[in-house]
């Protein structure tokens, strides 16, 4: 361990939170992964809305697309044409965000399309309005992703992971996907879509599909969606993305893995069971606190 | 045929599109192949390319025709699938069948395809009926698509310069999933009860190229600056068929609107 490693993993684990955060808002203003589905659903169980319906894919094979192809672009200017890192970065980034517009108006104009039969329009301001707000979350995703990666793979620098640099950008673009789509998506999919039921109550069945489509004033856009996300949705993801990568790459910082390998599995074991016992403490408190949680009555006999 | 998430009936037979699918991947293939031989140039490896949207359109279709039926997961799995079978076969064609390997991976793909298919129907009993022959179908899709962006890559068919060119520079990375998402998007994409085959195939063409457009930056690297004519080339084949989508938004939604409140019923 020394200090630039130590840097190093700073570094890293900043970009990841603010890669984490960003990708879940640009999620979040299109209405990508889980909250879809009720978005999807709305219109068909009549509820026609002015939200944005961003089905590209799952959040991680569209953000290993962005991280990929901007690692690809970054690559190819480094090594090709001699550029300096951080241009070729952003340069690359920029043509991610270029692909995320691209796939995500087919997306949007497809979805709405494909339910004429329940009055659902195609809004072109929803699109010309939402459309750069997303472009906008995905540069920043793209650029810190893709940052983390170069840093991994520079061949100047310590780390030097063996896999090849669009490689381990493509990867990272996967986990965050993932981990945007299973901590971010809760808050916009169950407090946000469906906040005219009680806290903490579930979602029934017969309910799907019930989403707000009106405002304070007005209809409701995603934008609003995403002022409200940003709030806590988006900064708890960038918090869960930035530890991952941060403890992840901590652990073999301090134990060398050619030679301390077994202590930094023993040190990934601890940490995994330090955040169980820290979750379930935390989920005990919010029952106790928020409830209502009634009371299991029994069957109730037809 | 009335399903639960695809729409419309099929206008262009399965049967058709395979063969346009198959036969323009190979054909682009190998003409690329031969033409950048016989020149001396890898001018020509944007041939592989426009072979490779013709099986972008094949999987795309089988995407739509296997998703139909509700199968428990979501559309892009389907798509990743096809890559994972198509980049095994593959590699395992290539390294063993020379300038014969792209039909051989292909071949062995679709084997592929069919055998999981089989299992699926008949192991886990999941009883689809188009499950073999679309899987059997995504996986030649895949085969081509991974093979043809190699070769647009690389410029020839040879496994040791694909391995170099492709695997070495980790650009198998923006290979495999620009593929998945050209297989799996455009169905995704216009998923719903009013979705119509020429909508979805077209947006194929149009998600096809943009894998060709993200590739071709990939070769610029490693065949020059030739690699450009299949970035050109795409970009032209991306403008035709995004405004040809766009025609047929018009024609089958409820409407397109410049801005306006919700419809009737909508309040």
């Amino acid at each position: 361990m020394d200090m630039v490693s130590m840097g190093l993993l700073a570094a890293m684990g900043a970009l990841a939170t603010v890669a984490g955060a960003s990708e879940d808002l640009e999620s979040d203003v299109g209405s990508q992964s889980n909250p879809n589905s009720q978005v999807q659903l709305a219109a068909q169980v009549g509820h026609p809305h002015r939200i944005y319906n961003k089905a590209i894919s799952g959040e991680p094979p569209s953000n290993a697309l962005y991280a990929a192809l901007a690692a690809v672009t970054a690559s190819v200017l480094m090594s090709g044409y001699g550029m300096n890192a951080f241009f070729a970065i952003a340069i690359g980034a920029v043509v991610a965000a270029i692909f995320n517009g691209i796939f995500s108006v087919t997306a949007y104009m497809g979805r709405n399309t494909s339910q004429a039969r329940f009055n659902q329009y195609v809004y072109l301001d929803v699109l010309r309005t939402h459309t750069t707000a997303i472009m906008a979350h995905a540069y920043i995703t793209a650029f810190c992703v893709v940052s983390i990666s170069y840093i991994m793979t520079a061949p100047w620098l310590p780390i030097q992971h063996p896999f090849p640099f669009p490689l381990v950008a493509l990867i990272w673009g996967l986990a965050i996907g993932a981990i945007g789509s299973s901590t971010g998506d809760v808050h916009y999919g169950g407090e946000r879509e469906f906040q005219n039921y009680i806290f903490g109550a579930g979602l029934n069945a017969a309910n799907s599909g019930d989403i707000v489509t009106k405002a304070e004033a007005g209809l409701r856009s995603s934008i609003d969606n995403v002022w409200f996300c940003a709030r806590f949705g988006g900064p708890v993801t960038g918090m869960a993305f930035g530890l991952t990568v941060f403890l992840d790459n901590w652990r073999t910082t301090i134990f060398d893995p050619a030679t301390q390998g077994w202590y930094a599995v023993l040190t990934g074991i601890v940490i995994v069971i330090l955040f169980i016992v820290y979750n379930r403490i935390l989920e005990i408190r919010a029952r106790k606190r928020y409830g209502p949680y009634p009371e299991y009555k029994g069957d109730i006999e037809a | 045929m009335s399903v639960a998430a695809g729409g419309g009936a099929a206008k262009i037979d399965k049967t058709k599109l395979m063969m346009y699918g198959l036969g323009g991947g190979v054909l682009g293939i190998y003409l690329a192949h031969v033409l950048n031989e016989v020149t001396g140039t890898t001018y020509f490896s944007f041939l592989a390319g426009l072979g490779v949207i013709a099986a972008v359109v094949m999987g795309a279709d089988a995407t739509r025709r296997v998703c139909s039926y509700g199968i428990g997961t979501g559309v892009p799995s389907i798509g990743l699938m096809a890559m994972g079978m198509g980049l095994v076969a593959a590699m395992f064609g290539l390294s063993i069948g020379g300038v014969a390997g792209p039909i051989i991976g292909i071949a062995v793909s679709m084997g592929f395809g069919y055998f999981v298919g089989l299992l699926t129907n008949r192991i886990i009993k999941m009883n689809i009926p188009v499950m073999e022959e679309t899987l059997m179908t995504l996986g030649g899709a895949g085969a081509i698509v991974l093979i043809g962006l190699g070769v647009m890559v690389s410029g020839v068919i040879d496994y040791r310069t694909i391995i170099g060119n492709v695997i070495d520079t980790g650009y198998i990375a923006i290979i495999f999933i620009a593929g998945s998402l050209a297989i799996l998007h455009p169905f995704n994409a216009n998923l719903g009860p009013d979705e119509t085959q020429d909508r979805t195939l077209i947006h194929a063409v149009s998600a096809g190229a943009l894998a060709m457009f993200a590739t071709g930056l990939a070769s610029l690297e490693t065949i020059g600056s030739e690699g450009i004519i299949s970035m050109i080339v795409a970009a032209i084949v991306w403008l035709v068929f995004f405004r040809r989508f766009f025609e047929l938004v018009k024609r089958d939604s409820a409407g397109v609107k410049g801005t306006g409140l919700l419809p009737e019923g909508g309040l």
